[in-house]
């Protein structure tokens, strides 16, 4: 018999299980202290799983072969939605409703409708053309009210003519306007977005459109380091390249054709000389492979000095998503931050003023409130720029921008560092002029069943957030009350 | 609905007190009695509005009689004179403007003339404007029948989206053998109306009775199987749980927080169609119904009915 007392240290065992009788197996996880075996003789047994968690095909080992217990009560539902069927019904755009009325009064817009002044809180409708660039860059968002409607047709807002106008006064000057819209949620500022596109559009301009941010940082796209970079590595995303490629030619098509090069590419997949369309150069990315050195190309056509080349809109919705650590890893496994993907170095470059356009143009993102993650550095530098802009009285002290908190680490300087000198347009709520023109527009569409009159307007104006756009539509119609 | 202005409401405003009132206080706070003029006759045989609180002031001229006292307000006696004949003034001006609107024929006490930017709702209130009752009867009803783990709200964005389903799909084509309810509107103006259509779908498959089982009344234990009529609201409860059926079983095409109610609105539209499977339901109780009617002649049922 063993002594009850260890002999070297004169401790007390802890042999409390012994003495219950549970048989210690050899082979018993050991515990985070390797002297003590109290935890894991005292453990009690782990429980076996209950049948209502184990899965439903039960595969029983047995010495030689194998059995599989089918699993009962499976009801068959036919095939199931192939792979992509799902989400292309989630994102499914339908720009027209057969059974809403015509609204004689919407005209059809024109290059000069968004600029002018007189056609503020009027209703324009897309031409068929322009909705199949729209559509080519994805700026229509499914959830947004165009299905209701006979035609896709838009507000044109207060803010609307002013940024078409600082658009048009950038290309006057040569020079890039860089604007980022900010607002309240379901303000309008994607629309502000698919506004500003379509002005480009319909004046010719070259549109090169991010339609979501999270795409290109999210991890859901594969990425490469790009060769013979350091400090930082870049990395290229070539399958988001031959996607943006695709919808570019699309959107573009007719200005591309139109374009002739001005410099040989041979490391492209196809040879590519001097005086050739910019469509067939865009039209040497036939695969992912070469997608990436093919956008090169076509940005340095684009941006070739002393050439006659037409304004560059550059826009992006969902900003925040590329002003933080992205999901992506390097080699040594680190977070890869957002700015050392290339397309979005190529965006933030522009956005930050770092890129010029040979004929001027346009830089323009919009800030997302739903989705969005929240980036201490870029709110912070909004609300600077919008500190800035404030037009001071004479007389008066301009108001002190505001600083960063001290006691916070989670800012970002190479955040602010792109958004240190751009323009901050707030989109904000409608008035109620524009409101009711808004409201004649669905009730002549037979969408709201009721006399548009003073008090109807004030009502739904009040129900959404005093004139947020998109809180009106959902009062008015998503609503049961029809 | 008993009338809103009753006469009640005069009278008691009307009537005589045999307290003193405000104006007469001995003990009224010294800061008040300061700031008013002492009254120097009041009238003993005058009346008073039990609700009349306010001191009275029409006493102007005696300002040799006026309080003087430790707490008085800073203002000098003048001043409050001038101030309560202005106050004055202003009241009269007032009520001889409103009379003269009653001498042009106008009414200048309308409650719905004054203080009101839209004006006053007429009376008695549609229902729609009840809070209990702001939604159509059926789409009420039928959205707590959508609604799962007590979230209303999400059943009823759901519900707006199966009616925006309903007003963006075309026109129903009609099955001549599946009739809808009498006093339908014409197809082409269903999409135009879709609480309409949806109320159309769901009348028409509402069955109009259904079995009850009397235990052991058949002799052997068996079930005696009678009709019971039901309510409206009852048929349309039984019509939207058998579509509600049918959607489980259609197959989800999708994702997002479109699927449910998109699935919802296509199971409505084969109704109206004629497509859907609830019609057989419907048929196969009406013909049960039909069948075990002779029933209700038995002897014990009659008791219990």
């Amino acid at each position: 018999m063993s002594a009850s007392n260890c002999l070297r240290c004169l401790g007390r065992p802890s042999v409390a299980g012994a003495s219950r009788g549970v048989v210690v197996p050899v082979f018993a996880p050991r515990t985070a202290a390797p002297f003590s075996t109290t935890a894991v003789q005292n453990a009690l047994p782990a429980k076996p799983k209950s049948a209502e968690h184990q899965d439903r095909s039960v595969r029983v080992y047995r010495a030689g072969r194998k059995m599989t217990i089918k699993k009962k009560n499976t009801q068959d539902r036919g095939k199931p939605p192939l792979p992509g069927e799902r989400k292309a019904f989630r994102k499914k755009i339908v720009l027209s409703n057969d059974n809403a009325f015509p609204v004689p009064w919407v005209t059809e817009m024109e290059a000069s409708s968004l600029s002018n002044e007189n056609k503020v809180g009027s209703i324009v409708s897309l031409p068929p053309a322009l909705q199949d660039q729209l559509r080519a860059t994805e700026a229509f968002q499914p959830t947004q009210t165009w299905g209701l409607f006979r035609k896709p047709s838009t507000l044109i807002r207060k803010e609307t003519v002013e940024l078409t106008g600082k658009m048009e006064k950038a290309v006057e000057n040569k020079q890039t306007a860089r604007i980022v819209l900010a607002g309240e949620k379901i303000s309008g500022k994607s629309t502000m977005l698919l506004q500003a596109q379509s002005h480009a559009y319909l004046n010719n301009w070259i549109v090169i459109h991010f339609p979501d941010a999270q795409e290109l940082t999210n991890g859901s796209t594969e990425y490469a380091p790009i060769p013979n970079t350091e400090n930082p590595t870049l990395y290229m995303q070539q399958n988001y390249c031959l996607k943006l490629l695709q919808s570019i030619k699309k959107a573009n098509e007719k200005i591309l054709a139109k374009l002739l090069s001005v410099s040989n590419h041979n490391e492209l997949p196809q040879n590519i000389t001097v005086n050739q369309p910019l469509l067939s150069l865009i039209n040497a990315a036939k695969e992912a492979e070469g997608a990436w050195s093919v956008f090169q190309a076509l940005w340095s056509e684009l941006n070739a000095q002393g050439v006659n080349r037409p304004p560059i809109l550059l826009s992006m919705d969902n900003l925040p998503h590329i002003m933080k650590m992205s999901e992506y890893r390097s080699a040594s496994f680190d977070k890869i931050h957002s700015h050392d993907l290339s397309l979005v170095r190529l965006f933030t470059e522009a956005l930050a003023g770092n890129t010029r356009f040979p004929s001027g143009g346009a830089v323009i993102a919009a800030t997302n409130r739903n989705n969005g993650p929240r980036i201490p550095s870029m709110e912070l530098a909004l609300k600077q720029r919008l500190a800035e802009q404030i037009k001071v009285v004479e007389g008066e002290e301009a108001p002190e921008p505001p600083v960063r908190d001290p006691y916070f680490k989670g800012y970002d300087d190479r955040v602010e560092k792109v958004l240190k000198t751009v323009e901050v347009m707030e989109v904000n709520k409608i008035g109620k002029r524009e409101a009711r023109s808004l409201m004649e527009y669905w009730a002549a569409s037979g969408l709201l069943r009721t006399t548009v009159d003073e008090q109807v307007v004030s009502e739904k104006w009040t129900l959404g957030g005093c004139g947020v756009l998109g809180e009106m539509e959902r009062a008015a119609l998503l609503t049961m009350k029809i | 609905m008993p009338p809103r202005l009753n006469l009640a409401s005069a009278f008691r405003a009307l009537s005589l007190r045999t307290t003193t009132p405000a104006s007469q206080q001995p003990l009224l706070s010294q800061k008040i009695a300061a700031a008013v003029p002492k009254l120097v006759t009041v009238p003993v045989a005058r009346r008073f509005y039990s609700d009349n609180l306010t001191p009275e002031n029409n006493n102007n001229n005696n300002d040799d009689q006026a309080p003087s006292s430790e707490l008085a307000p800073p203002r000098s006696e003048e001043e409050v004179v001038s101030l309560s004949q202005q106050q004055h003034k202003e009241d009269n001006l007032y009520a001889l403007n409103r009379l003269e609107l009653v001498a042009y024929g106008l009414k200048p006490f309308d409650a719905e003339e004054e203080g009101h930017k839209y004006g006053l709702p007429s009376l008695p209130l549609p229902s729609e404007l009840h809070k209990d009752h702001r939604y159509d009867d059926v789409m009420g009803q039928i959205t707590r029948l959508l609604m799962k783990d007590g979230k209303l709200s999400k059943a009823q964005r759901d519900m707006a989206m199966i009616l925006n389903h309903l007003r963006t799909s075309p026109p129903p084509k009609l099955n001549p053998a599946r009739p809808l309810i009498p006093g339908a509107p014409a197809p082409n103006f269903l999409p135009l109306d879709p609480v309409t259509y949806l109320r159309v779908a769901i009348d028409s498959v509402a069955p109009l009775v259904k079995i009850r089982g009397f235990r052991g009344l058949a002799g052997g234990g068996r079930n005696l199987e009678v009709p019971a009529p039901l309510a409206a609201r009852q048929r349309r409860r039984t019509a939207f749980v058998w579509i509600l059926d049918a959607v489980q079983k259609r197959k989800s095409k999708g994702s997002g927080r479109k699927m449910f109610p998109t699935r919802v609105a296509e199971e409505i539209i084969a109704v109206v169609e004629g497509r859907s499977g609830v019609w057989d339901k419907r048929a196969q109780v009406h013909k049960l119904g039909t069948a075990t009617r002779a029933n209700l002649m038995n002897n014990q049922i009659k008791n219990f009915l």
